[in-house]
């Protein structure tokens, strides 16, 4: 059963072969003094800004991919107008992330995979169905043990949520969720309005400041 | 490299003080040579302007290839500069040094806080007795500090222009740009210090606030720190190269690696000696005097690599003080969250970039009265608010009591924008401990011996950490806050690493006295008349305010004096 289709494209996953092939061949298309590389597959210390690339192949699994997306809409379920993250890609997002070559990255490679398996495998044996297959109620009751701290998957949790949520309001969808309104050019910055400026002051009174 | 005529001048790098310099040596009509170790850099074609994180590889997180996360300025460089290595001597506190690749250099993605040293900051040995006096007064800069601040475009003026503080100096009407209006988080904390007897000024920051030689006005969106391709936030690539271009009189060579100033017949320089980072070739240009601007442990690296049979410890060195008395900024830094702000409307938080507000030091009078455990003060930085979300947005979970599902995209709204933290930035004095030299067996990948730092903090700078954190955490609680990190107040805890606020200088300084100084008041070596340093290496302190506009206005003044000097015949 295929929950998730990626939201990469054919394109882009040309475009990560062909930034990897400029990697080893040593082409850049602008003259430079040399193209460095602390991390071996990183996108080096001099990358194009305008039109960035995550050179690195990615690593999980289909199944993997599909735990990771059934798994950020149980997170952040869709709430209309509000997108689920897999709607908007945040599980090739998390591919992305597991998949790179930095070291804090690595960390969570293994977290991440490990506790994607583990909670398919947990949900096969509990329920007689994988974690993408099972009906919901039972999708939500693993994660609610998980999300307990104290539980010895919680770290796998945490980690998750943090990719997710990270994930999710870093994108345009996310801003109009959490109510980010800059990134616009404005001719005068307003400051915040009168009336929350009244708000403000009504609390900042109740404490005495 | 054939060169029929000397260039009047060669300057080694195109920062702060290699830009100004090179401005203004142009503009005086000499011809100047300027020689960049990185690459050539357009803020105008490359920066990424309105970019979301999630367009970024890893939603634009640091990693060791862009330390300071994938949009930030800085090219081939970092904390670390592949292939040219720097040590921290065994045993020593660790040092860090960042460094980019690239003209321009670090004011395309600086902190663009350009605050002016005030008058105690030029005589701190006649007031308490510790590190040394500037051979100048205030007075004596001031007028090199309105002239850099007209062409630079700073802000601090406004509706709480004037603050008339106690070693803050204002500058003179009609100079300073308006402070944009305080965030809804700013006027909070305002009035959270201001409940301690802690006055609070409109941040003085390096970002026009209205057109000026044909920069456009900030539009307030796009972190500065990625450079600014509308020109509205300072970078010597935008503001002060081009017009230096422009005169015909300056020619730059980038991916230029100086490594030694080379002597002449006499006591004279006679030019200097660099590497083409893509070639490797080592390429000899003559100048008739020569102008270190290469950052302050960079210029005396390349004092250090130019000793020969004559100067045996270095060149300009008879004092024996290249590389010491390196300092840095002292730094600690907390974190709250303030249920006052929670639920708020959503509004525009993205503002200029920087704070509008800081703190300057208010405890002057209780050091007089000795009633605090460290002699110099600090100011204080400041940030929150709705800013344009990163990865740390999923920290604001561990607020609300819905751990995933319904519910918890509400308590991520209701708490986007309650976060505040606050960080100290004091004045370190320079000690015996903290220097630079080269390294007796670590060579870059040019064969060129690099730094050795040795690093130590003294009590001063320890107690004044702590002092910064008791502050804060004080004020956190007063807002009816919590504090999230940054609370332990001891100040070894507390205290960042050298070099780690990227405010080093030192190591050349500048004095009245040979025998203890590098340079004279005019970053004029005392040992070769027409060698001079004109970068953060000649500050003999480093007062709590951030250097880089004084670097400037020393930089402008002491160019203009070289000018001079020139024009009468004496270089």
């Amino acid at each position: 059963m295929s929950y998730y289709t990626s939201k990469i494209d054919r394109r882009t996953a040309l475009k990560w072969l062909s930034a990897a092939a400029a990697t080893t061949l040593a082409a850049p298309k602008m003259v430079r003094a040399a193209t460095y590389v602390k991390t071996p597959n990183g996108y080096g210390t001099d990358p194009d800004m305008l039109n960035p690339t995550a050179p690195w192949e990615r690593i999980m699994t289909n199944r993997q991919l599909q735990v990771a997306a059934v798994m950020t809409d149980i997170i952040l379920p869709e709430e209309p107008p509000h997108p689920s993250p897999s709607q908007i890609g945040v599980p090739d997002f998390i591919n992305e992330w597991v998949s790179s070559p930095y070291e804090q990255t690595q960390k969570d490679k293994k977290i991440v995979l490990g506790g994607l398996d583990w909670i398919d495998a947990v949900s096969k044996s509990r329920f007689g169905a994988g974690y993408v297959e099972t009906p919901a109620e039972n999708q939500t009751k693993i994660m609610a043990e998980i999300a307990k701290a104290g539980n010895a998957n919680y770290k796998f949790f945490d980690r998750f949520r943090t990719l997710t949520l990270g994930g999710y309001y870093t994108t345009p969808a996310g801003f109009k969720d959490i109510g980010y309104i800059g990134n616009v050019p404005l001719e005068h910055y307003p400051g915040p309005t009168d009336e929350m400026k009244a708000m403000l002051e009504t609390r900042m009174k109740e404490i005495g400041i | 490299m054939k060169q029929s005529t000397p260039y009047d001048v060669v300057i080694v790098g195109s920062g702060a003080g290699g830009g100004m310099s090179a401005y203004i040596l142009a503009k005086k009509g000499l011809k100047v040579l300027m020689l960049e170790a990185g690459r050539d850099y357009k803020p105008e074609e490359e920066t990424p302007m309105f970019n979301t994180n999630d367009e970024a590889p890893l939603r634009g997180v640091s990693t060791p290839d862009k330390p300071f996360g994938y949009y930030d300025a800085t090219v081939d460089g970092g904390w670390t500069v592949p292939g040219e290595p720097y040590t921290t001597a065994p045993g020593k506190e660790e040092f860090m040094w960042w460094r980019p690749r690239m003209l321009g250099g670090r004011t395309n993605h600086w902190g663009r806080i350009s605050l002016r040293f005030g008058e105690y900051d030029f005589k701190p040995y006649s007031r308490d007795g510790l590190g040394v006096d500037w051979p100048m007064t205030y007075e004596e800069l001031a007028p090199w500090y309105d002239k850099t601040e007209e062409i630079v475009g700073v802000t601090g003026g406004g509706e709480f222009h004037g603050a008339n503080l106690e070693n803050t100096p204002d500058s003179p009407p009609g100079i300073l740009h308006e402070t944009p209006n305080r965030r809804l988080h700013e006027i909070m904390l305002a009035r959270g210090f201001e409940s301690m007897g802690i006055p609070v000024a409109p941040m003085r920051a390096a970002i026009i606030q209205k057109p000026m030689n044909g920069r456009q006005a900030c539009f307030y969106a796009t972190s500065c720190g990625r450079g600014c391709s509308i020109k509205a936030m300072f970078q010597t690539t935008t503001v002060l190269i081009p017009p230096a271009l422009e005169t015909g009189n300056l020619d730059i060579i980038t991916d230029a690696m100086v490594y030694t100033v080379d002597m002449g017949k006499g006591d004279k320089a006679e030019g200097v000696t660099y590497i083409d980072r893509k070639t490797g070739e080592h390429k000899h240009v003559k100048a008739r005097a020569v102008v270190l601007a290469a950052s302050a442990a960079e210029s005396a690296r390349i004092l250090l690599n130019s000793k020969n049979g004559r100067h045996t410890d270095g060149l300009a060195n008879s004092s024996g003080t290249v590389g010491k008395y390196l300092m840095d900024t002292v730094g600690a830094s907390t974190g709250g969250h303030i249920p006052m702000l929670e639920g708020m409307p959503p509004r525009n938080d993205d503002g200029m970039s920087n704070a509008h507000i800081y703190v300057p030091w208010w405890g002057y009078g209780q050091q007089a009265r000795g009633e605090l455990p460290f002699p110099r003060g600090y100011h204080i930085e400041v940030g929150g608010g709705q800013r344009m979300p990163g990865m740390g947005v999923a920290g604001l979970a561990k607020y609300g009591s819905a751990p995933f599902g319904k519910g918890l995209r509400e308590e991520m709204r209701r708490h986007y924008g309650t976060e505040v933290y606050l960080a100290g930035r004091g004045e370190m004095i320079p000690n015996d401990d903290c220097y630079a030299e080269l390294d007796p067996e670590v060579k870059d990948r040019f064969g060129i011996p690099v730094l050795r730092f040795h690093w130590k903090w003294a009590d001063h700078e320890i107690n004044q950490a702590s002092h910064m954190r008791q502050t804060f955490v004080e004020l956190i609680d007063r807002l009816g806050g919590k504090v999230t990190w940054g609370g332990d107040t001891d100040g070894r805890d507390a205290i960042a690493k050298g070099g780690e606020i990227i405010h080093e200088v030192g190591c050349a300084r500048m004095g009245d006295d040979p025998n203890t100084s590098v340079v004279n008041n005019w970053g004029q070596s005392w040992d070769v008349k027409n060698l001079f340093v004109f970068d953060g290496a000649v500050l003999p302190s480093n007062p709590d305010k951030n250097p880089t506009l004084t670097i400037m206005a020393l930089a402008m003044r002491n160019a203009t004096h070289l000018a001079e000097e020139a024009r009468k015949g004496n270089i």
